[in-house]
């Protein structure tokens, strides 16, 4: 269906995107200038930031640091999202909706609360892995696995279960029916889920910043650990690497997956 | 013999009741359905019997075998649900080849067969489509064929027909009960539509409120129906409420002489008399009506006319055909109402 949209509508939305495209725009002239400072406009235009970026030792292992603990996250949060989306939407259990509340709860929950919270709770517990990869990934992962809960949750909300019942009833085990019947009409929403927990982990800030080695620091932490020191442009520039990331995958997974597709089920 | 049968099976959803003391009977290849009104435990019963959910209390049998326990791929019944569940990622052959390959047929054998099935139900050429490529008669179709390839004991259909026009109805009605006669498959048919239930069963087990009311063929349940709700839900009806004499009904003053009433006498019944056995004819003045009544309101309908009349202080609807040679009465005009004895129905 066209819908028309009308011009004070098409203006308000416009500005919409501005504002929020808008500080994108401004890191990436900023790792672009060819001056000294972080500064914007920039002083002229150069890739001399790129370089630098990609000179640096710490910027380059920062970057790959993130990567890998992006797609460790992804790995996991998209087992676990997907087997508790599952669960709730098969339980008739009482408390389902408080479970599902509680799961998707650090959606809403201030980072910094869950960092902090894991931090003392590492502490506390003496298990020997606050500030190690192993407590910033099950950091990342307790962070990440909400937004795949929420979208399988909405794939399997369009999902008609007697799909699986009529695999069932013509001879297929539990197993057998959940995996050419179930899996592939819900493979969308993980694909979707799974590319978001990858993002989320990717950018993640707040609960880095209490569980991350000094030793091995994912980007954004890196980021912020530059700039606190000196007003370098080559914090912008490793910001246009990880927007150029993580725009890629948003662009592969709408290739995989028609999210607007996917939304629209979810409404309906 | 019996081939189906549920033994005192109850069902309950938390607090809902859905199903309640359920005892039936299923012959070896007869067309059986369940009839009643929406929420009456129709699909939970067939849902039991496919093994999606299991009986609170009682037990299922299938040739005398306990199935209650097994899961729904040890059963070998096939279900087509109300909206057929076509698998959407797989082609109309993948679909209808599902229960084959679970089975771990060799290629070959499921090509033929799936070619077979496509054929039988007049769908060949059709295994590259995709199920929003098919209507809903096709659907139907491909659901059908994809169980009827795996040859099972048993066929369940919940309201097949719902999701459809209502021509497409009527020729998939038809359709349905010719493949079921040529394959000879045991059938258990869900519906609350009494004309489908009338048209295509052997045999109809009335159910209301997660209970049987009653089991008995197409006639039995038309013509002899055990209660009122019965006699309600199933085609057009008319109830007087009257008093029971020893070969007759009192209605007001009117003694309406019944056949074959049995209990005691002198208690308040119904006597139900569908509106096609009831003759209307004007009065003539010569002549003293068994029953008197005014037509109240006529209503054309094309092939019949019905009319609401007045008779001894009830209301009685009557269809009259639509022929030349049958009486036209306007409102208001005085009639005459005939039955045969054996037309009424004392319920209790
Ligand atoms: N999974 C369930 N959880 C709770 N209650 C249920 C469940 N399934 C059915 N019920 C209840 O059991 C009763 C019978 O439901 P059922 O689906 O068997 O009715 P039906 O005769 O098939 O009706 P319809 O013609 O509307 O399909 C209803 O009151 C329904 O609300
Ligand atoms: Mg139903």
């Amino acid at each position: 269906m066209e819908r028309r949209i009308s011009l004070p509508m098409l203006i308000l939305a416009i500005a919409g995107f501005a504002y929020m495209l808008f500080p994108i725009f401004v890191v990436v002239l900023a790792g672009l200038t060819a001056g000294e400072f972080l500064t914007f406009p920039p002083e002229g235009l150069s890739l001399r930031w790129i370089a630098a970026f990609l000179q640096s030792e710490k910027y380059l292992s920062a970057f790959f640091f993130s990567f890998r603990l992006a797609l460790m996250t992804m790995v996991v949060a998209t087992v676990l999202g997907t087997a508790a989306a599952l669960f709730l939407s098969r339980t008739r259990m009482v408390g389902r909706n408080a479970m599902r509340a509680f799961f998707l709860s650090p959606v809403v929950l201030p980072g910094v609360v869950i960092g902090y919270s894991l931090f003392a709770f590492f502490i506390a517990t003496n298990m020997g892995i606050s500030r190690t990869i192993w407590g910033l990934w099950i950091g990342h992962i307790l962070y990440s696995t909400p937004y795949v809960i929420g979208t399988v949750g909405a794939a399997l909300a369009a999902y008609d279960v007697s799909l699986e019942e009529a695999a069932r009833s013509l001879g297929a085990s539990p197993w057998r029916a959940f995996r050419k019947v179930t899996l592939p009409n819900i493979g969308q929403g993980i694909q979707a889920g799974s590319i978001f927990a990858f993002i989320v982990s990717f950018g993640q800030f707040e609960v880095s910043l209490f569980l991350s080695a000094p030793n091995s620091e994912p980007l954004p932490i890196a980021m912020y650990n530059s700039l606190r020191y000196k007003f370098d442009p080559s914090a912008a520039a490793a910001g246009i690497f990880a927007i150029t990331l993580v725009t890629a995958s948003v662009l592969l997974t709408n290739r995989l997956v028609n999210i607007r597709r996917l939304l629209e089920r979810q409404q309906d | 013999m019996s081939f189906v049968e549920f033994f005192g099976v109850t069902k309950a959803f938390g607090r809902t009741v859905a199903v309640e003391e359920l005892n039936l009977d299923v012959r070896q290849g007869e067309f059986f359905s369940l009839l009643g009104p929406s929420g009456c435990g129709k699909s939970t019963t067939l849902r039991m019997l496919a093994g999606f959910i299991a009986p609170s209390t009682g037990a299922i049998h299938v040739h005398g075998r306990d199935i209650t326990h097994l899961p729904p791929e040890g059963r070998d019944i096939g279900i087509v649900f109300q909206n057929y569940a076509i698998f959407p990622h797989m082609n109309v052959f993948d679909n209808i080849a599902f229960g084959l390959v679970e089975r771990g047929e060799d290629r070959a054998i499921i090509k033929r067969k799936v070619d077979a099935a496509l054929e039988q139900v007049g769908l060949s050429g059709y295994g590259e489509r995709y199920e929003r490529e098919l209507s809903g008669g096709q659907k139907q179709r491909v659901a059908l064929a994809r169980l009827l390839v795996i040859e099972p004991e048993i066929l369940l259909l919940d309201e097949p027909l719902s999701a459809l026009d209502k021509k497409m109805r009527e020729e998939m009605k038809f359709w349905i009960k010719n493949i079921q006669k040529s394959v000879g498959i045991t059938t258990i048919y869900v519906t609350h539509d009494q004309s489908e239930a009338l048209t295509m069963s052997d045999r109809i087990a009335v159910m209301n409120q997660g209970q049987v009311l009653q089991v008995g063929t197409p006639v039995e349940i038309y013509e002899h129906p055990n209660s009122r709700f019965i006699a309600e839900f199933i085609g057009e009806s008319n109830l007087l409420s009257g008093r029971m004499g020893r070969d007759h009904v009192a209605i007001g003053d009117t003694a309406v002489p019944v056949s074959g009433a049995e209990g005691p006498t002198d208690a308040e019944v119904a006597l139900l008399v569908r509106p096609e056995q009831i003759r209307l004819e004007p009065v003539f003045a010569d002549e003293a009506p068994m029953l008197k009544g005014r037509v109240a309101d006529e209503v054309y309908q094309g092939s019949l006319r019905r009319y609401l009349v007045e008779t001894m202080g009830q209301r009685l609807t009557v269809e009259v055909p639509n022929r030349p040679d049958l009486a036209q009465l306007p409102p208001g005009a005085d009639v005459s109402l005939y039955w045969r004895p054996e037309s009424g129905v004392v319920l209790r």
